[in-house]
């Protein structure tokens, strides 16, 4: 598979996907104008790379320091998509960064862990 | 409009209102709004998360204003990506030991009472239940008409230290204007 590339704006996300690490970053902030488009190409490659029939591991880095309510409904997507494959069998895990000072990120983080089922779901405190 | 600009302004300081907004917003425009504010906030004394909250209520106020303002302004299609913007009104101020983040855009009459109805719904519920239908919410589809996922006015309760307030008043037999306003 290629690699996906989508460079950070000031109001959209860096999003990477390094097939060779198998790791997927998120990082920035997220309220684009519309959520959806944004999204798009990272949800068609996700499932493409959850299709691969060798079934590579995966995790997912989400790393935000700001994201908007739509946005908020976008990652519940994806990581339902990530928690239906690690329900599979499929070996998948998301790490949520959050500053230690940042509490309402890391109880977004926790509200998240919370509606998911199967896949690993860690939440990481950042070196400040 | 020579001489009423400083009773504007004078009005504005009595009200201790930090920042002001009015006319047609484009997306660019809340990030540069954001920058503006997070850089106000430094010079106060305001934590970090009374600052994000801040910006998220304004985020999600300003991006509801684009989305639902029924006044547009006609922009050219070759800088802006779109035919016109929506218009409304935003502003950030000190009440007391509070931060507040104040917008107001017009509304068709038509729409107001299932605005209202959403807002009353939300006053109603006290944190926990805030985020119980936030969760809900969040895994089902947007609403019919709804370009956005129909958080944002749920988010703005739960970041906001004290109920909502708002008012819908009705302007002319067409128009009503909807005020918001959120308290951190």
């Amino acid at each position: 598979m290629d690699s996906l590339n989508i460079e950070a704006t000031k109001y959209s996300p860096a999003v990477r996907f390094e097939p060779e690490k198998r790791v997927l970053q998120i990082s920035g902030e997220s309220y684009p104008e519309n959520t959806m488009e944004f999204y798009a190409p990272v949800f068609d490659y996700l499932k493409e790379y959850l299709a691969l029939p060798e079934a590579p591991p995966l995790t997912v880095n989400v790393d935000l320091i700001y994201f908007n309510s739509s946005s908020s409904k976008i990652l519940i997507n994806l990581f339902d998509l990530l928690d239906g494959a690690a329900k599979e069998g499929r070996d998948v895990a998301i790490n949520w960064f959050y500053e230690s000072d940042d509490e309402d990120n890391l109880e977004f983080g926790e509200e998240f862990a919370e509606d998911l089922e199967y896949v690993q779901f860690h939440l990481v405190e950042k070196e400040m | 409009m020579l001489a009423d600009l400083y009773d504007f302004k004078a009005g504005l300081n009595r009200q201790n209102v930090i920042f002001c907004f009015f006319g047609p917003i484009s997306q660019v425009l809340i990030a540069e709004i954001g920058d503006i504010l997070k850089k106000k906030m430094m010079l106060g004394e305001a934590s970090k998360s009374v600052g994000s909250r801040v910006f998220s209520i304004l985020v999600e106020q300003v991006q509801n204003i684009i989305r639902y303002s029924d006044e547009k302004y006609p922009v050219d299609n070759s800088v802006y990506e779109v035919d016109q913007l929506s218009v409304g009104i935003i502003a950030v101020g000190l009440e007391g030991a509070y931060c507040t983040v104040i917008s107001g855009n017009r509304v068709e009459n038509g729409k107001t009472g299932e605005l209202r109805n959403k807002l009353e719904k939300l006053l109603g519920m006290n944190k926990d239940e805030l985020k119980a239908y936030y969760k809900e919410q969040r895994r089902i589809g947007p609403g019919e008409g709804s370009k956005g996922a129909g958080l944002g006015l749920i988010e703005m309760a739960r970041k906001s230290a004290e109920p909502l307030m708002f008012n819908i008043r009705r302007v002319d037999e067409k128009y009503s204007f909807f005020t918001i306003k959120a308290l951190v």
